[in-house]
């Protein structure tokens, strides 16, 4: 995590943290990796590590890849050298990487993509893919493998990629091909979809998501797992996460507001500091970075304990009713989270 | 605040400390230390939490009003002062002018000002403002405004101009002291410069002399201008400089040298009683991914070189902590590998991990310093950590921090990297 130590992470009680495939295996590479006793011990974490398998990549990465079905051929940005990353190299890098749960490699194509026959080419190439996978993995009994339902927004695709996995053994399921930028509207429908069909007694994991608004509603799908960059990465342009949206701190208006980010927020950051200070440091200083994504991170993590808390308590629906007016002040609700939540029987009501 | 000497050895080095603090009467700072480098009022790469990690206890912190000025609404709005409004409330501040060590443009002094080079350009400051601005900051520590920044080389006129200024500035600063009774909470310290001209450098001690009841302390600048050639002087010269300074002086009075010097002239100085360091040194180093590592044991003698280079492709597979036995967080937790694989991808932890290193190391040379002074073996130790110096590669040494976010050149765009961001700068004014 960007600056911040594993202790750090323990205190904000951080339970598992994302480990990315393809720059690791770059740098430091699998021999110093091995050599150190995988990434656990390499970076000082002595709790959970997910390594995602490389895929992503091949979106973010996509002028320099080359997709065939053997595999992925990037051409490195750095010194133009070529690498293909195949199912099976995917998996013996996250094996050497150690992590706990690993991600098979699959095919990606950008949310975007209209293109039907590309879609269901990498949707059941994905599947094909987690074959081999499962095979080439040489670590079943430390690792889990997870695979990854894609389809993109394609009601038959995508159902035939969940039903596929399905018939895996294996110890969770993850939700891929969503939060690339498409719209609410055609997102939240796929997430059901999925959830409906993945076994309800193992993790269901989307990839890539999200914001406060977009963690809630797919919690009330049926999520159990999410990763996403946006706090730390908001934190280093000078924002700070709170329930109606983020405070961009270089503003002039927070230069001389006393008040901590949160009055709620009990993270070292909201104990120590006010708003003034942070104004002043913002995008000057690297403690600036480190604050804030203490305290983005301790929002994300207060938001999912609170979540976890009113499931047990049965008060799930009034909890999501109640962020949600603090989201939408106006009663101005999306439609898609109108939508998304009453097709599980949480009805909004408006103020 | 009062200075005490508790005990001063057959050389002049000597043991002190530091108390009666107006915001904690209870602390006590112990002499010869150092003071920790901040920007914006923190350390540099560290937050309150991880500096409390790395020292549980109250330290003396060195702030710059060139990369501070920025908090004065907020501290003004606040009312309680820098360290309190910085989220370093039991923290003791020692406030001067700017950092030695940024390299800036030369020249564009005015009629009773003085250029200020911050992150938004530059900003003329007169001694007047000076002291209203440490009026609201409430440092426990005021140097006063000066014309310091001067390496030995420099020519004579410059130099004879830099005490003319500098005299003028202390009493233009005792006087705004003298007047206000919020100020007189903090102490005040004059500032000698010109020490590599003998009878000038007299001139501005007895100038600052005049005023002896009203400071507590001096603080020796002039040195350097922060280039790399003006940390290139050697130890002998500024042997003869610390003594001859130091002798004029008279032993109660706090003595303080600015500078990133490395602990070789540290010791020298020491020698010759001067109590209190800036503490950029360690930041420079961390900030070129070099690591400090000392030995301590006067009785052995060890081949290692004193600094790591951690940047170097064979710590690649070096599961080793940076220094063994050191008991600071990264060197129990983690190893030169890591360290130097976040370097390599220019991962932020690097400084963090490298700093915690740095800062508890450079302090425990402190430390050390201490217990052989009370042990009247400095002598021994002076010369133990001198020759360690002696045989380490100089560029490792003395290359200039590139990476100071002020750093400046005249008339030449740079560009400056801090965290994720890239800002341009020209003559000290951020154009982008």
């Amino acid at each position: 995590m960007k600056g911040l130590l594993p202790e750090q992470l323990e205190n904000l009680d951080c339970e598992i943290i994302l480990g990315n495939t393809y720059h690791l295996g770059n740098r430091p590479g699998t021999d110093v990796l091995e050599k150190a006793g995988g990434l656990h011990k390499f970076m000082g974490w002595n709790r959970a590590l997910l390594t995602d398998s490389g895929g992503f990549q091949m979106v973010s990465l996509l002028q320099l890849a080359e997709i065939t079905e053997e595999g992925v051929k990037f051409k490195s940005p750095y010194d133009g050298s070529e690498t293909m990353l195949t199912p099976e190299r995917s998996i013996e890098i996250q094996n050497s990487i150690g992590a706990d749960i690993i991600m098979q490699l699959d095919d990606v194509v950008q949310t975007t993509n209209q293109n039907y026959e590309r879609n269901k080419e990498a949707s059941e190439r994905t599947s094909r893919w987690l074959d081999r996978c499962l095979k080439a993995h040489k670590r079943p009994t430390e690792q889990s493998i997870f695979p990854i339902v894609q389809g993109l927004l394609n009601n038959t695709l995508r159902e035939q990629s969940a039903k596929e996995h399905m018939t895996k053994d294996v110890n969770g399921f993850a939700i891929g091909g969503l939060s690339g930028g498409e719209a609410k509207d055609d997102f939240w429908p796929m997430v059901s979809l999925s959830t409906g069909i993945l076994d309800k007694n193992k993790p269901r994991y989307l990839m890539g998501v999200g914001v406060a608004i977009d963690l809630v509603v797919c919690v009330a799908l049926g999520v159990d797992m999410f990763d996403c960059v946006f706090p730390t990465r908001t934190a280093r342009f000078g924002c700070a996460l709170v329930n109606k949206g983020q405070l961009s701190l270089k503003q002039k208006k927070y230069e001389t507001d006393l008040n901590p980010i949160d009055k709620d927020c009990t993270c070292s950051t909201c104990l120590n500091y006010t708003r003034a200070y942070l104004h002043s440091i913002v995008t000057v200083e690297t403690v600036s970075c480190h604050l804030l994504s203490v305290h983005n991170i301790a929002y994300q993590m207060r938001l999912m304990r609170t979540m976890r808390e009113n499931i047990e308590n049965g008060t799930f629906p009034a909890f999501v009713q109640q962020f949600v007016n603090e989201v939408y002040p106006n009663g101005q609700y999306p439609t898609w989270v109108v939508n998304s939540l009453s097709s599980v029987g949480i009805n909004l009501c408006h103020l | 605040m009062r200075f005490n000497i508790k005990q001063v050895n057959c050389g002049s080095e000597r043991i002190g400390s530091l108390t009666g603090f107006i915001k904690s009467s209870k602390t006590i700072i112990e002499t010869p230390t150092a003071a920790l480098l901040t920007q914006g009022c923190s350390v540099v790469h560290l937050t309150a939490e991880v500096l409390a990690k790395v020292f549980p206890d109250t330290q003396l912190l060195w702030l710059p009003l060139s990369n501070s000025v920025q908090l004065e609404n907020g501290v003004k709005a606040q009312g309680e002062g820098v360290a309190k409004f910085a989220g370093l409330p039991k923290h003791v501040i020692c406030a001067t002018l700017y950092n030695i060590n940024e390299i800036v443009p030369p020249g564009h002094f005015e009629l009773g000002k003085l250029p200020l080079w911050t992150k938004n350009g530059k900003k003329m400051i007169t001694a007047d403002k000076y002291m209203d601005l440490m009026e609201t900051f409430k440092p426990d520590i005021i140097l006063a405004a000066s014309d310091g920044r001067i390496s030995l080389n420099e020519k004579p006129k410059r130099i004879v101009k830099s005490v003319e200024r500098t005299m003028a500035l202390l009493d233009s600063c005792i006087n705004k002291y003298k007047a206000s009774e919020e100020l007189q909470q903090s102490s005040l310290v004059g500032v000698i410069v010109a020490a590599n001209i003998p009878h000038k450098c007299e001139e501005c001690i007895r100038h600052i002399l005049k005023y002896k009841e009203t400071l507590v302390g001096v603080a020796l600048a002039g040195l350097t201008d922060g280039s790399k050639e003006s940390y290139e002087v050697s130890l002998d010269k500024l042997k003869e400089i610390f003594s001859r300074v130091g002798g004029s002086l008279p032993n109660d009075l706090l003595r303080i040298v600015e500078g990133s010097w490395n602990p070789a002239v540290i010791v020298t100085a020491i020698e010759h009683g001067w109590d209190v360091f800036d503490g950029s040194y360690p930041i420079k180093l961390t900030n070129k991914g070099h690591a400090l590592s000392l030995n301590f044991d006067v009785y052995r003698y060890s081949g290692d070189p004193c600094i790591m280079d951690l940047n170097d492709i064979r710590y690649n597979e070096d599961f080793k902590p940076i220094l063994e036995g050191c008991e600071c967080l990264t060197c129990k937790k983690h190893t030169r590998a890591y360290i130097r694989h976040l370097l390599n991808t220019r991962e932020m932890l690097a400084s963090v991990l490298l700093s915690i290193h740095n800062l508890h190391h450079f302090n425990e040379f402190f430390v050390q310093a201490r217990l052989h002074i009370s042990a009247s073996t400095f002598n021994i130790y002076k010369k133990h950590i001198i020759t360690q110096y002696e045989n380490i590669n100089p560029k490792l040494d003395n290359e200039e921090d590139k990476t100071a976010p002020t750093l400046v050149q005249d008339k030449k765009k740079i560009k400056v990297r801090i965290g994720d961001n890239v800002k341009t700068e020209v003559n000290g004014t951020i154009i982008k």
